[in-house]
């Protein structure tokens, strides 16, 4: 018995119309619920890992309004019913993994019955970083019990932190220069993503490693994985990993190039690429692998084992 | 790793209870503080407002003073000297916390007024040696030191961690200064933004065997009203401004709170009258005042001692607790054995609560630490 993925949906911008961090997250919550057959009341714990927002609004927790968006438990419930509880957790594009790890656990003390990862990234000031792009995407995962299979069994997170200024990213405030019209504001907040060359590198070095670390521990090797599911980081990340690591290509999940980029969603982007691809079902042992700022990696393995 | 899981009754809350047949507890170990050697008196903050207010917010509040931050600090520096000031505290080195989360809703480090990536969690572990604890950090308003613990409680008590520590850092006192320049009377929106005093806090939270520490701990959203407060980067100067509608949320949240309450007490086991220390979220003096009448309607008892440590500090928004909980321990006036409930109360609405008996961590405070 253990954490199962009951469902994995991704949404990314179509059409003209502008994306905002709350629209994408709210409508991949909904296609999440409608796959899995729940409704958002179901729910007992809501999970935003997303980070860029248009806004960049800091209070309260986007989650909070994800949940009242979706219509997920908003007030008192019925005598022996639940509540949600939500809150934003950021730990860049390995925000996904230490969710899973998070609500795995709370899964198996019982303490929730139904949890919900949703996601999002918009990038507030698109076109003025050089090197990072953040493509506007949503995501959102649904995690239940299965007494049949065992589930989500380990997690491994590994920080590099001398590669810690290859990849920042924040808000600095640009103060306007001139002459200043009574209503102007005195200036403004821009995001600034700041890449280091040589990042795309360490982060396989760091992948690598951690992976094998990882299995280390377990008393695996990747002989023992079926199925590799690397979010797409970066450009060519999971090539080069698969390389690095000596994994074939058809143990690999590859996720459709437009969805490389989504930032803090690739990692549901891998695992609904698995799903798709229908190499899920027939894994026994799959890797869910990100890495990102930090430079952090998260590792969990994902067992279809028979309990 | 497969384990039994207990199918739990439900509540409102998202509650933890280990039980009196658990053998594995989690108790809060140690707690520290950084806060800022520069004070700002209510009057002298009031005095610098761009418009003439009539706004007597020392009186409305009870806020006298609260610390702001000098040259060379911001979220950061105090996350990592309240981490260090609570490893002074305790027992354990920086090398026994297996993971550090960071819940401070400002994130200022260097020169990001906001910092995304990496978390600043990685950056307080490495400023204090916790070098092999899993990281990352987590926003849920004031309620984020409150959850960072609601989140180590489960990983101890099944085992998977064995110590852990939530810090958080709030260079806030910015909302301050951005709200002086617009606000223009008692009516404002920005009116909550002048209560607000920076701190840094911290708290470290193990296994307690035999069950002892933590008796229950639970959290709650309650969406309907997440759009009570908000908060944005500022266009009048760095750092954010934060809009709040307090009467509704205070009004709000006070019928919620009781409700919750009492879930949390029932499941704990215990009466209101048991408790000795509630430490509530630090609004306003006035509010506190409003939510232990609520107690008493409901309960016919209220706790022995509602903590309100407005006067020095202000909100101090997600430390408030730790802060409170902290000078309380350092007065010795909390004493071995108390029982202690702290109530998180955070634009969410979220609804945090934990009832804990204090133990041998006492002796590490006061004069004859």
């Amino acid at each position: 018995m253990g954490t199962h993925i009951e469902a994995a949906c991704v949404l990314t911008r179509r059409g003209l119309r502008k994306a905002t961090a709350r629209g994408l997250a709210d409508a991949a919550a909904r296609a999440c619920f409608a796959q899995a057959g729940r409704q958002p009341g179901d729910v007992d714990m809501l999970i935003n890992v997303g980070i860029y927002r248009e806004d960049n609004m800091g209070e309260p927790a986007l989650a909070a309004l994800i949940q009242e968006d979706i219509g997920a438990n908003l007030g008192e419930p019925p005598v022996g019913a639940h509540g949600t509880f939500s809150f934003d957790l950021l730990n860049g594009t390995c925000g996904v993994i230490s969710a899973i790890q998070l609500e795995s656990g709370l899964l198996r003390s019982g303490v929730i019955r139904l949890g919900a990862i949703v996601t999002s990234d918009v990038d507030p000031d698109a076109g003025s970083h050089e090197a990072a792009v953040l493509r506007p995407a949503g995501g959102a995962m649904l995690l239940g019990w299965d007494d049949s299979i065992t589930g989500f069994t380990d997690f491994h997170t590994e920080t590099f932190p001398e590669y810690a200024d290859m990849y920042t990213s924040g808000l600095v405030w640009r103060g306007r220069r001139g002459i200043r019209f009574p209503q102007q504001g005195a200036g403004r907040h821009q995001l600034v993503i700041d890449e280091k060359p040589g990042y795309h590198a360490r982060l396989a070095d760091c992948a690598e490693e951690a992976t094998r670390n990882f299995l280390r521990r377990l008393g695996m090797d990747m002989a023992d994985v079926d199925l590799l599911v690397p979010a797409p980081s970066v450009p060519r990340f999971v090539d080069t990993l698969r390389e690095r690591l000596g994994m074939p290509g058809d143990r690999v999940a590859y996720t459709p190039e437009d969805l490389e980029g989504t930032h803090t969603t690739g990692p549901i982007a891998a695992v609904q690429a698995a799903v798709r691809s229908g190499r899920l079902g027939e894994a026994g042992n799959m890797l869910v692998l990100a890495a990102g700022a930090g430079i952090t990696v998260a590792l969990a393995l994902y067992r279809q084992t028979p309990a | 790793m497969t384990e039994t899981r207990q199918e739990q009754s439900r509540h409102w809350l998202a509650l933890q209870s280990p039980g009196s047949d658990s053998s594995r507890g989690c108790r809060i170990e140690s707690v520290g503080v950084k806060l800022p050697a520069q004070r700002l008196t209510t009057r002298d903050l009031m005095s610098r407002t761009s418009h003439r207010t009539h706004i007597q917010l020392e009186r409305l509040t009870g806020i006298h003073e609260r610390r702001v931050v000098g040259p060379g600090e911001n979220s950061f520096t105090l996350a990592a000297g309240a981490a260090r000031d609570c490893l002074s505290h305790s027992q354990h080195r920086a090398s026994d916390i297996q993971m550090l989360i960071n819940t401070s809703i400002t994130r200022s480090k260097g020169r990001f007024s906001q910092s995304y990536e990496p978390p600043l969690s990685l950056y307080v572990k490495q400023a204090i040696g916790a070098t092999q604890a899993v990281n990352l950090d987590l926003s849920n308003a004031c309620a984020g030191m409150l959850t960072g613990v609601f989140l180590l409680q489960d990983l101890i008590t099944r085992g998977e961690i064995d110590c852990g520590m939530v810090v958080s850092g709030e260079y806030i006192s910015n909302l301050s200064w951005n709200a002086a320049k617009q606000i223009r009377s008692l009516f404002s929106k920005q009116l909550a933004s002048l209560t607000l005093g920076d701190a840094g806090a911290a708290v470290i939270v193990e296994r307690a065997p035999g069950g002892s520490g933590i008796d229950v701990i639970g959290f709650t959203t309650l969406a309907e009203h997440s759009r009570l407060c908000l908060a944005f980067p500022s266009t009048v100067g760095p750092g954010s401004q934060m809009y709040t509608k307090s009467r509704t949320l205070h009004r709000v949240a006070i019928g919620d709170v009781a409700v919750l309450a009492a879930e949390a007490i029932g499941q704990a086991g215990i009466d209101v009258a048991d408790i000795d220390y509630l430490i509530p979220h630090q609004t306003s003096a006035r509010a506190i005042r409003a939510g232990s009448k609520e107690f008493v309607r409901r309960f016919g008892a209220r706790p022995k001692h509602v903590v309100v440590n407005l006067e020095e500090y202000g909100n101090t928004s997600s430390t408030t607790l730790f802060v409170a909980l902290h000078k309380y321990l350092e007065e010795q006036r909390i004493r071995k054995g108390d029982r202690v409930m702290l109530l998180a109360l955070a634009s969410g609405i979220e609804i945090g609560i934990a009832i804990f008996t204090v133990d041998s961590m006492v002796d590490r405070y006061g004069n004859t630490h």
